[in-house]
C-alpha cells in the first residue's frame, strides 16, 4: 500500500515533469496573447516527429531535444504570424480564434496520421535500465527527464523577472496598451513568446517520446487536455504556477491509476481543475490582468 | 412510308425494353449486365479506420476474383464504403442513409463489435444478408436470419489463447485489455478459460485508451510478476502501454487476441519494443489447417488489386479479417449463382448449402470453379482461405485457430495448431 503509494507519486513526478515543460510553454503565450491554443498538441507531434526523423539522420540523442524545440518554435511562429495574426487583425475575438486553433490541430493531425500511415515508431534512442530509488521504479532517463523540467523553470523564471525582454513580456500580459505607450516594441515581444512557446512546446513532445520511446500521430494530443488544465490550474502567465499545477496534475492522476483505474486517472485530473475554476472563474480568461482581448 | 417504319420500330423497341424490365423483375429487380453493390459497413475513419483497411484489404480480392469470373448471374459486383466511424451513434444513420439510396444492394460485410448490437437489427430488418466480424457471445446463439458470422467468438479465441498459454507451460498470467467494446469482447473468455484450465490470473489491468501514459498500470503487472501477458487493445494504447513496461524492464512474452494480429497493432507494438517483439509476440488467429488451392487464389487476388488496396498491400496477404471478408464474400456470391437470383430473400438461406460439407458435394476452392461446378449441375462445398465453413444453425462457422509469431515485415509464421475440437472441450463457464 505504502509502496504503491510512494512508487505513484514518482511515476506522477516524471508525468508532471513532461507536462510541466508544455504547460509553461503553453502559459506563456497564453497569458500574453490571450490565445488559447489548441493546436498546441498538434504541434508536440510535429516536433516528435522531427526529432524521430532527425535521429532516423544521425542526429541522436539529447539532441533531439534542440531539434524539436526549433521544429516547434518556427511552427508556431509561422501558424501565430501568418495565421493567429490575419484572423486577429478581421476581428476576430476569444472563442473565434479557439475554433481556428482548433481546426488548425485537425488540420495538422490529419495531415500527420496520413503521412505516417497512422504507424507508431520505436524511438528507444536513450534507453536505459530501471533501477530502484526506495520504493520508486525508474530509469536513469526519466531522471533527467524531471531535471529538465526543473531546469526550464529556473531558466524562465530567471529570463521573466531578472531580462529586459523579460520585464517586457510581464509587462504586456499585464497592461498591452499601457506597455505599448511605455515604448515597448509589443510586435517583437510577440514573436519572441510564439518562439519561446513553440520551443518549449516542441522539447515536450520530445520529452515525451523518450520517455515512451515511441512517436505516432496522436502524440500531442493525448497531452493537450492536462497541459491547458495545467496552465489554467496555475494561472495564465505564471510557469512556476504551471509546474505546481502539473504536479497536482500528474500526481492525482497517478495516485488515481495505482488505487483505482486509468479510466478514472484524468478525470480525477480534470475534477481538480473544475473545484479550482469554481473558486477562480477568472483563470479561463487568461492574462494576469485579467484582459480579454487578442494581442497579437 | 419511311417515318412509319421509323415510328414502328420504335414502339417494338419500347415493347422489348418493357418485357426485359418485366423479366428482370421477376429475377429480383435487377437486370442481367448490370451491377449489383455489396456494401462494407465498418469504420472507415475515426481510431478505428484499420477495421476498414482490414475489410476492403479482403473484399476488394473477393470482388476482382468473382468479377474476373464472370460476376454473378451477368452482373458485375461493386463495392460501397459505409463510414460507422466505430461509433452506433453514427453508424445508425450511415446504415439507414445506405438502405435509403443504395440500389441493387445484395449484401454487407460487416457490421463490427462495436456497431452490431445497433446495426444487426436494422439489416435483419431489411432482408440484407450480413458477413459480420462481431465478437460477442450474444450472436453464438444467433436467431436473426440474415446475420452470418464466419469468424470465431471471442471466448473461442480466448480460449485458444489459454489452451496455447498451457502447452507453453505459463503459470501466471496477467490480462491486459483496453476499455473499448471489440477489446473487452474477449476478456471474459480469457478469464473464463484460465479458470478452467487452472492458470493463475495473477493481474487482470483495463487500458482506456488515449492517456497519455500508463506507467502505473505497468507497474501493477510488473508487481505481479506474470510468466505471460494476454492483451488487447487499439494500437496507440497498446504501443504506450508496451513501450513503458519494456522501460520498466517488466517485458515477459506477449498473447494476443486475433484482433491484435493486424497491421496497426503490429507496428505499433513492433514500434514501442523494437527487436524483443520479433521474439515475445504470439498471435492467436484463424488459419486453414494446411494451404490450399483458396490460400493461393486469395493471395493471387490480392496482388491483382494490389494498386486498389490500403497501404501496405502486403500485409493484407495474411490478414486473418480480410481473409474472413473475402471467404465471406465468395460464399455469398456462389450462393446467389446456386439460387439464380441476386435476390437476398432468395439466395440468404442457400449460403450454408454452397460451403458446408455434405455427401456428394464437389470441393471447390475458388468462386471460378464453384461458379463452373454449379453450372454443371453439380453441388458443392465451397472450402475457403480460411479453411472449411461449417455454418451452424445458429449461422457460425469457426474451425481451428493458429499460433503464429510476427516476422519483422509483419508476415506470421506458425507455431501451432489449436484445433476447434480442443478449444470446444473446454469446459468455460460464464464467458
Amino acid at each position: 500500500m505504502g509502496s504503491t503509494l510512494v512508487s505513484a507519486i514518482g511515476f506522477g513526478v516524471v508525468l508532471a515533469s513532461i507536462i510541466a515543460v508544455a504547460a509553461m510553454g503553453f502559459t506563456i503565450q497564453f497569458g500574453l496573447t490571450n490565445v488559447l491554443n489548441l493546436s498546441f498538441g498538434a504541434v508536440m507531434t510535429v516536433a516528435a516527429f522531427s526529432a524521430y526523423l532527425a535521429n532516423e539522420h544521425g542526429v541522436g540523442g539529447w539532441s533531439g531535444l534542440a531539434v524539436g524545440g526549433l521544429a516547434g518554435a518556427v511552427l508556431t511562429l509561422v501558424l501565430g504570424r501568418g495565421i493567429f495574426k490575419p484572423y486577429a487583425r478581421r476581428g476576430a475575438h476569444l472563442f473565434e480564434m479557439m475554433m481556428v486553433t482548433l481546426g488548425l490541430s485537425l488540420v495538422i493531425n490529419y495531415a500527420i496520421q496520413a503521412i505516417s500511415h497512422n504507424n507508431i515508431y520505436q524511438f528507444a534512442v536513450l534507453p536505459s535500465r530501471p533501477f530502484q530509488l526506495g520504493s520508486i521504479l525508474i530509469t536513469h532517463t526519466q531522471l533527467v527527464i524531471v531535471f529538465i523540467s526543473a531546469a526550464v523553470l529556473v531558466a524562465l523564471e530567471s529570463l521573466l523577472r531578472l531580462t529586459k525582454i523579460g520585464r517586457a513580456l510581464r509587462a504586456m500580459a499585464a497592461d498591452p496598451e499601457l506597455a505599448r505607450a511605455c515604448g515597448i516594441r509589443t510586435g517583437r515581444i510577440v514573436v519572441l513568446t510564439w518562439l519561446l512557446s513553440g520551443f518549449l512546446c516542441g522539447m515536450a513532445g520530445v520529452v515525451y517520446i523518450i520517455n515512451t520511446q515511441s512517436v505516432g500521430y496522436t502524440t500531442g494530443q493525448l497531452f493537450l487536455p492536462l497541459v491547458v488544465a495545467a496552465a489554467i490550474l496555475g494561472g495564465a502567465g505564471s510557469p512556476l504556477g504551471a509546474v505546481l499545477a502539473s504536479l497536482i496534475m500528474g500526481i492525482v492522476t497517478e495516485v488515481v491509476a495505482a488505487f483505482g483505474s486509468d479510466a478514472y486517472s484524468t478525470v480525477a485530473g480534470f475534477g481538480i481543475l473544475v473545484l479550482v475554476l469554481l473558486s477562480r472563474p477568472g483563470s479561463v480568461r487568461g492574462g494576469q490582468s485579467g484582459h480579454t482581448q487578442l494581442t497579437l | 412510308m419511311h417515318v412509319r417504319k421509323i415510328r414502328v420500330a420504335l414502339v417494338a423497341c419500347g415493347v422489348a425494353a418493357c418485357a426485359m424490365a418485366v423479366v428482370a423483375a421477376a429475377q429480383g429487380g435487377r437486370a442481367a449486365g448490370g451491377k449489383v453493390t455489396v456494401a462494407g459497413v465498418i469504420a472507415l475513419t475515426g481510431s478505428s479506420d484499420f477495421e476498414g483497411q482490414n475489410q476492403v484489404g479482403g473484399l476488394y480480392p473477393a470482388i476482382y476474383a468473382i468479377n474476373q469470373a464472370g460476376g454473378v448471374n451477368g452482373d458485375q459486383v461493386v463495392f460501397k464504403g459505409v463510414d460507422t466511424r466505430g461509433d452506433p451513434a453514427d453508424a445508425l444513420p450511415a446504415v439507414q442513409q445506405m438502405l435509403a439510396t443504395t440500389s441493387n444492394l445484395v449484401a454487407v460485410a460487416g457490421p463490427d463489435t462495436s456497431s452490431a448490437p445497433t446495426i444487426v437489427p436494422v439489416l435483419n430488418q431489411a432482408k440484407i444478408p450480413m458477413m459480420a466480424v462481431a465478437g460477442e457471445s450474444v450472436y453464438d446463439r444467433n436467431t436473426a436470419p440474415y446475420f452470418w458470422r464466419l469468424f470465431p467468438p471471442d471466448a473461442a479465441n480466448g480460449t485458444a489463447m489459454v489452451l496455447w498459454a498451457k502447452r507453453k507451460g505459463y503459470k501466471r498470467v496477467a490480462a491486459v485489455f483496453g476499455t473499448d467494446s471489440g477489446s473487452q469482447g474477449d476478456k471474459p473468455g480469457v478469464i473464463a478459460s484460465l479458470k478452467a484450465l487452472h492458470i493463475q490470473l495473477v493481474a487482470n489491468v483495463d487500458l482506456t485508451p488515449t492517456q497519455p501514459t500508463y506507467l502505473s498500470s505497468a507497474r501493477k503487472v510488473l508487481a505481479a510478476h506474470p510468466d505471460v501477458i494476454m492483451t488487447e487493445s487499439d494500437a496507440t494504447t497498446a504501443g504506450t502501454f508496451f513501450g513503458e513496461l519494456k522501460s520498466l524492464g517488466g517485458l515477459v512474452p506477449i498473447i494476443g487476441t486475433e484482433a491484435t494480429f493486424t497491421s496497426p497493432w503490429l507496428t505499433a507494438v513492433k514500434g514501442a519494443l523494437g527487436s524483443d517483439f520479433l521474439t515475445d509476440y504470439t498471435g492467436l488467429i484463424t488459419a486453414p489447417s494446411k494451404p490450399t488451392a483458396a490460400v493461393t487464389e486469395y493471395r493471387h487476388a490480392v496482388t491483382a488489386v494490389k494498386g486498389q488496396e490500403p497501404k501496405p498491400w502486403q500485409s493484407y496477404l495474411s490478414n486473418p479479417f480480410s481473409i474472413t471478408y473475402y471467404d465471406g464474400m465468395i460464399a455469398v456470391a456462389l450462393a446467389m449463382v446456386a439460387t439464380h437470383s441476386n435476390d437476398p430473400k432468395v439466395f440468404n438461406t442457400a449460403i450454408p448449402s454452397v460451403t458446408n460439407p455434405g455427401k456428394g458435394k464437389k470441393i471447390v476452392y475458388t468462386f471460378a470453379a464453384g461458379k463452373a461446378a454449379l453450372a454443371a449441375g453439380k453441388h458443392i462445398e465451397y472450402v475457403g482461405a480460411t479453411g472449411l465453413i461449417n455454418f451452424d444453425k445458429w449461422h457460425n462457422s469457426f474451425g481451428n485457430q493458429e499460433a503464429v509469431k510476427s516476422t519483422s515485415s509483419l508476415k506470421p509464421v506458425s507455431l501451432g495448431v489449436v484445433t476447434a475440437q480442443q478449444i470446444q472441450a473446454v469446459p468455460v463457464k460464464g464467458a
